[in-house]
This record gives structure tokens, C-alpha cells and sequence, in this order.
């Protein structure tokens, strides 16, 4: 059996979900990126991350999912705060709606005291007790950008670390 | 360990990114794919490939990039040129913009034939094939200047292929 606790699997802007805000495909800020784009509005938008790894229905096997980390623009003012949440999504057998639970997790930038500065940044959510993921689970790791009215963002990338054993 | 160097990842073209020009989701001439389509306009319009296949912090594990397979239909007119350009990002750490640098490569279908009215596959393959660490992620972008001529275009999806190693 393999054991690779060193996995890791790229999650670009284009499959990221974007709910509040007009959000465009743009050119990133450095040439030959891509970004997703928000322009400015004092607004709240839900960025969440479809955590698109293998998963096992056999315990213990599959992906081990152990951080998500996104990388992201704030330009023109910073923001109010952003703020991370993971959700565990167990889906519903036929007739029953999914149960959603949410994993405790650290982010490495600070929601109002760093990760909502006017720069460039890297936030890594890490779980606190990293996850096997069963065929019947997903996870989509949420990012809550509090906006004033002149700050806008580039969203360029997610990356999730994982162990892989098959 | 496994090593199996004839791994593929279908990348469908509703992840790929589109930037200048009015896009859209279509049915595929083929009945029952997909494609997104581009509609008549004299513009330069950049389409990006995310390669996705996964990564790994240690050197010479997870996937060994080799080459990049694209379908494409140019239907109607002849779009002035197809320019093809494989950039490598390495991400940057917290408060540092990422750098980008293009690969040296080599494409099956010459720059004077990619634009003909066709259905085309172009292999883009890397010159020196490179083991993707966690902090890198590759774009393949496709500069289409559609000048005057009345032409339009399908993208029907890509394929990665690689080695993988874990």
C-alpha cells in the first residue's frame, strides 16, 4: 500500500464558487496569471472552495485532507475581515437532504488583524484533526470577504494538502 | 511506490478561463459533448488551460508535467493567429505577488496551421518535463487574435498528461 503524506492538488479560480459581487474573469496582476475578479461594493461575499480530492469508501484509505490554502489579492483599501470556515458536507441518501458539519480549523492570518490587509496573501486553514474523506463526504472550505465600498479582489488559486494512501 | 509514467487528466473546457469576448456554453457539434464557444468579434481574446493534476512538497514525488493536449474547433472564417505560450507560477508567500515564467516547448500543429478552418488536437510538449512541487501550478494560455475575418470557435477540452510517483 502507498502512504504519500505529502500531496498536494491545485484548485483554480475558475472552479471556485463566488456568491455576492460582480465577479469577472480577468488577467491576474502579475502577466500570464488568471484571477477572478470582484469589483468594488460594500458587500459580503462567500467564496467557497470545492475541495476536489480522491476519497475512499474503505476507512482510512483514500485522501487525508490536512489544510486549504488560498491565495488572493486585496487592492485599493482593505477589507473588514476574512473569515474561514470548513464545511463537512455528508450527502443525503435518496429523499433526505445532506448534513452539513463544520470541522474546527486555524487560519494563519488573523480574520480582521492580518488577513484583511491591502496586500498580497497566502491563508492556510488548517484542520485542527486532519480528515480521511468517505465516498459519501465532501468539503468546501468557505472564505467570508467583509467589504467596505473601495476595496476590490483578485482570487487566484487554492492548493489542498492532503496524504494520499491506496 | 508507484510510478506510472502514462498517467492523463481531463481538464473539461467549463474550468478553463476566458478573458475578452462573449463565451459561452454550448452543445458540442458532436452530439453529447460540451463546448464553449466563442462568438464572431474582432478582438484578441486569452484563453487559460489550469492544468490540474497534483503536486507534492517533496522533490521527484507526486506528478511529472510532460505534456498538454487541447481540442479546439475553428468553424467559421479564419481567425488571424493562435498563439500558444505554457507559463509555470510559483506562488508567493504571504505579502509577495507570485512570479510567472514560460516553459520551453514545442507544439504539434505549427502556428500558420492552428488557425485553419479545422477540428485540431495541439500537443503542447515540454521541452525539459518538470516534477510539480506544492508551491507551483502551470497555465496554458492560447492568444487568439480573430481580426476581420468572420470566425467563431469551439473549445472542447484538454488533457494532461504526466508521470506520477507516490
Amino acid at each position: 500500500m502507498l502512504h504519500n503524506t505529502h500531496m498536494a492538488q491545485v484548485i483554480p479560480c475558475t472552479e471556485i464558487h463566488y456568491v455576492t459581487g460582480t465577479w469577472t474573469m480577468t488577467a491576474g496582476t502579475v502577466a500570464g496569471m488568471i484571477a477572478k475578479h470582484k469589483a468594488a461594493g460594500a458587500e459580503t461575499a462567500v467564496v467557497t472552495v470545492p475541495v476536489q480530492i480522491p476519497s475512499n469508501s474503505i476507512a482510512l484509505q483514500g485522501a487525508k485532507l490536512t489544510s486549504i490554502e488560498l491565495d488572493y489579492e486585496l487592492a485599493a483599501a482593505a477589507a473588514t475581515s476574512v473569515t474561514a470556515v470548513l464545511h463537512k458536507v455528508v450527502r443525503g441518501i435518496e429523499g433526505a437532504v445532506a448534513v452539513a458539519s463544520h470541522p474546527t480549523i486555524t487560519q494563519s492570518l488573523v480574520a480582521a488583524a492580518g488577513a484583511e490587509t491591502e496586500d498580497t496573501h497566502k491563508l492556510v486553514v488548517t484542520l485542527s484533526t486532519p480528515a480521511w474523506i468517505d465516498n459519501d463526504d465532501y468539503y468546501l472550505c468557505e472564505f467570508s470577504f467583509v467589504f467596505g465600498g473601495a476595496v476590490t479582489v483578485d482570487i487566484f488559486a487554492a492548493v489542498v494538502n492532503f496524504t494520499l494512501r491506496v | 511506490m508507484i510510478h506510472n509514467t502514462h498517467m492523463s487528466q481531463y481538464i473539461p473546457p467549463t474550468l478553463w478561463h476566458f478573458v475578452t469576448g462573449t463565451f459561452t456554453s454550448v452543445a458540442g457539434t458532436v452530439s453529447g459533448t460540451i463546448a464553449i464557444n466563442r462568438a464572431n468579434a474582432n478582438e484578441t481574446s486569452v484563453i487559460t488551460i489550469p492544468i490540474m493534476i497534483p503536486s507534492n512538497s517533496v522533490a521527484l514525488q507526486g506528478a511529472k508535467l510532460v505534456s498538454i493536449e487541447v481540442d479546439y474547433v475553428v468553424k467559421t472564417g479564419e481567425p488571424t493567429s493562435l498563439t500558444w505560450t505554457l507559463n509555470k507560477v510559483t506562488r508567493g508567500v504571504e505579502g509577495s505577488v507570485a512570479s510567472v515564467d514560460a516553459i520551453t516547448k514545442t507544439d504539434t500543429i505549427a502556428a500558420a496551421d492552428s488557425h485553419a478552418v479545422d477540428e485540431h488536437k495541439q500537443v503542447i510538449t515540454i521541452t525539459t518535463p518538470e516534477w510539480v512541487d506544492n508551491d507551483v501550478y502551470y497555465l496554458l494560455e492560447i492568444s487568439l487574435i480573430a481580426g476581420a475575418a468572420n470566425n467563431t470557435e469551439h473549445f472542447l477540452g484538454a488533457v494532461a498528461n504526466f508521470t506520477l510517483r507516490v
